[in-house]
């Protein structure tokens, strides 16, 4: 009895079940075994044209041929604006407030600045390591920008955002989990994971992937040969758009539209943002190495998310030069003063190295605690301590 | 007929040979018995497989917790998910072939009372098995992810040690995900062979910020599995195999035994739940010349041990279930060694890095002036787990046995 149940969920109330019966019955409503047997050949022949393989719902096909992959004409790009940020199509202008979309453009200059003054600060040792995002602020401020102050972010980890987003849909939380990731890390087997588990258990989730040509020095053409990321969505059943992510409205759009349904439909969602990494991978990375400075310039010069909001701003006489020029000031000093103020601040004290291991602290660590401290009573002279709290 | 002319001589070659001991433990193990029995078609092939290298031995009902009622191993595991379901909404169970209830049937039944939503299968891929049941605990949802078998859980290695024990540290106590619980079905079962019989606790030992329990019985396992799914920290839980099933491996060599084994691997569990504490060893049997440390299938052999010990030797042995691997009880094992000045540890998994060498290790450093014989340790070979040589792989009573009478005559 079980055994039957169990098999009826496996086959369900599906597609297999009803050609089953069918098949069983035979066309005239007759049971295979009450046909005479020079009928029951025949009586399939119409249902055999039709496949029952519960691996795929497909017709039969009779002649060989392999599917071309399609890399020469990929997966469009979807844009709001041209270079010159003019509206190109007027009926996916999101049509935002004023307010919105200079809180848009001064979130990607603040972005930039602190980007110039962080940077500088790894040259001066100041701080150990940075990590630029020059060219891909349109990625980040449009997406984020489309979503709700409850939703969960996630900067890596593709799995685990897929359990969030499950959890999230179980509590009927209306949230969605956004998880953002480059086209080197979806090479990542996780990412496969992710997809696949995403999909399979209806995962309210968007997968974001930045494609800013480059994993460190590996470019696209060494870290995939098939149409980048977005082609990937529907071999998982995902929904999928590529879109231009150095045009900050289409990504909004993008990113608001995939948020809705995601959550409306509890389905998962996969957006390939197509950009280009302007600066070096990390303040470890000199891009010269294996990149033309042209290619670079090029796109600073020619397609700079920031450059194309900003033609929009000054067409709409949302923004003027004076304004430039007063913000600029502005946002350096912002983050000077944020910069400084963390600078002054010790460091917090060696003792926390062993905690949050566990929730609480097992009796061997705390051993270990009492040994560093007491190390550091004889040998302290020898550590930085200056730097950090008591 | 010819069968056992065939077994019969293989006998007298054994007697020639002078093997005594090798006849006695042949005997033992109930290997001779099948030499002896009468040929009969199918049945003959079947009872020269080897039968289970322990005992078990189940412990006293408890009345403290209520009412009891006969379990194996795998009902235990059912009843204490089915208390974690019960009890706490947002629990969900999943892993492969979870939802039919699982190829170990754990897990019967508890779809049906649930729900989908909360016992379902997932794709086949253990790294997203636990990545995804990290996501979920991140929520502050209950987590409890089964990996099909222990051997398995490698591709998920990086998960587990890089992300869940690393969450709640790298965030500043910011983010956890301390209510994951992987289980999942481990150590030697009699004919697993290299991919269905690995202990890997000591690669999880190596690893702050998880917990890696092992039961020894049902009764400990409801107890154990209920309090890791409530600790506040990642936890793993490795579940003897060995010990799921009330009728024991494939074959015994007469249907009485059958019947006695079946007896043999259940024990009467409360119904309600209730916990064991982590991190905390138990002393099963006290003693008084040498400290015997075992955990999983592997306490029920170091148990036959200690009364062979106690026949044939008259040495009198404490013996220690560790149940918790990490972080380890330190205190009663080294409280115990300070006693006796004797200590054996034994495990399935290989020597060479196994857990046994880290309590090795921290016993001779804690408790060097009292030990009167270097710390043994016996466990498996450092091979992968074969196949057809598993009975010689595995530290079983008789190599136990000598490594204490060595100890003893140190």
């Amino acid at each position: 009895m079980a055994l039957a149940i169990s098999a009826a969920r496996v086959w369900g109330p599906r597609r297999q079940a009803v050609p089953l019966l069918l098949r069983q019955l035979g066309a005239r409503g007759l049971t295979r075994s009450q046909l005479p047997r020079w009928q029951q050949q025949q009586q399939f022949s119409s249902l055999d044209d039709k496949p029952q393989f519960p691996g795929a719902s497909a017709e039969f096909i009779d002649k060989l041929e392999f599917i071309q992959p399609n890399v020469i004409s990929g997966i469009p790009i979807y844009r709001v604006m041209d270079r010159q940020g003019q509206i190109i199509n007027p009926s996916e202008d999101p049509h935002l407030p004023q307010e919105k979309v200079l809180k848009f453009y001064q979130s990607m200059t603040l972005l930039n600045t602190m980007d110039r003054i962080l940077y500088e600060s790894q040259r001066q040792g100041r701080i150990s390591f940075y990590m630029t995002n020059y060219g891909e602020e349109g990625t980040h401020v449009g997406s984020a920008a489309a979503l709700e102050n409850t939703d969960l972010v996630f900067g890596q980890y593709r799995e685990a955002a897929v359990g969030a987003a499950y959890a999230a849909k179980r509590a009927n939380a209306n949230r969605v989990v956004i998880c953002y990731f480059g086209e080197g890390a979806a090479s990542e087997g996780d990412a496969h994971a992710g997809f696949n588990f995403a999909a399979t258990l209806e995962c309210p989730i968007i997968f974001f992937c930045r494609n800013n040509g480059y994993a460190i020095s590996t470019p696209t053409s060494e870290q995939y040969r098939g149409d980048g990321i977005a082609a990937r969505g529907p071999g998982y059943g995902i929904m999928s758009i590529r879109v231009d992510g150095n045009d900050v409205f289409a990504v909004y759009n993008a990113t608001k539209e995939a948020r809705r349904r995601a959550v409306a439909e509890n389905q998962p969602f996969l957006i390939e943002a197509m950009t280009y990494r302007i600066g070096h991978h990390s303040t470890s990375d000199d891009s010269s190495a294996y990149r033309s400075v042209d290619e670079v310039n090029y796109w600073d010069k020619q397609d700079h998310p920031i450059s194309r909001l900003r033609h929009f701003l000054l067409s709409r006489g949302w923004w003027d030069e004076e304004q430039e020029k007063a913000w600029r000031k502005q946002s350096r000093k912002k983050v000077m003063e944020a910069f400084e103020q963390a600078e002054r601040k010790l460091k917090p004290s060696p003792s926390l190295l062993f905690s949050d291991v566990y929730q609480e602290m097992p009796p061997q660590l705390r051993k270990q605690q009492e040994s560093l401290a007491r190390h550091l009573q004889t040998y302290g002279e020898h550590y930085p301590l200056d730097h950090f709290d008591k | 007929m010819a069968a056992v002319s065939v077994t019969a001589g293989r006998l007298l070659r054994l007697r020639a040979a002078g093997a005594e001991g090798y006849w006695r433990r042949l005997r033992g193990t109930g290997l001779a018995r099948s030499f002896l029995q009468p040929a009969s078609a199918g049945e003959d092939a079947a009872q020269t497989r080897q039968v289970a290298h322990f005992t078990f031995q189940p412990d006293p009902e408890t009345r403290e917790y209520g009412q009891t009622q006969k379990m194996n191993l795998f009902q235990s595991i059912t009843s204490a998910l089915d208390n974690s379901l019960a009890k706490d909404p947002t629990a969900v169970i999943f892993g492969e072939d979870v939802a039919f209830g699982g190829v170990f049937r754990c897990t019967v039944g508890l779809r049906d009372k649930y729900g989908k939503d909360r016992v379902f299968n997932t794709p086949l891929c253990e790294q997203g098995i636990v990545g995804f049941g990290i996501g979920i605990a991140v929520t502050g949802a209950t987590a409890i992810a089964e990996i099909q078998f222990a051997d398995y859980i490698f591709p998920a290695f990086d998960q587990i040690v890089n992300e869940a024990a690393k969450y709640r540290y790298r965030s500043g106590d910011l983010f956890n995900c301390g209510s994951l619980t992987i289980r999942s079905p481990w150590g030697c079962v009699g004919h697993g062979a290299l991919y269905h019989s690995q202990s890997p606790e000591a690669f999880f030992a190596h690893c702050p910020g998880i917990k890696v329990v092992i039961p020894r019985s049902p009764f400990q396992a409801k107890g154990l599995l209920l309090s890791c799914i409530e600790d506040k920290n990642p936890c793993i839980f490795f579940e003897p195999k060995i010990l799921y099933r009330a009728a024991g491996l494939n074959i015994m060599s007469s249907p009485c035994s059958v019947l006695n084994d079946k007896k043999k691997k259940m024990e009467q569990v409360p119904v309600e739940p209730y916990n064991i504490p982590l991190s905390q060893a138990e002393v099963i049997q006290e003693g008084s010349d040498v400290t015997l440390v075992a955990w999983g299938t592997q306490v029920h052999v170091i148990r036959e041990v200690a009364a062979m010990a106690q026949e044939k030797l008259g040495v009198s042995c404490e013996i220690i279930d560790l149940r918790t691997i990490i972080p380890w009880d330190v205190d009663t094992v080294c409280k115990s060694v300070i006693k006796t000045g004797r200590l054996l540890i034994s495990h399935e998994a290989p020597l060479t890095g196994g857990f046994a060498s880290e309590i090795s290790s921290t016993v001779q450093e804690e408790c060097f002036l009292n030990l009167e014989a270097p710390i043994s340790r016996v466990c498996g070979y450092d091979t992968p787990f074969p196949h057809i040589f598993e009975p010689f792989y595995i530290p079983d009573k008789w190599k136990c046995y000598d490594a204490l009478r060595k100890m003893i005559n140190y």
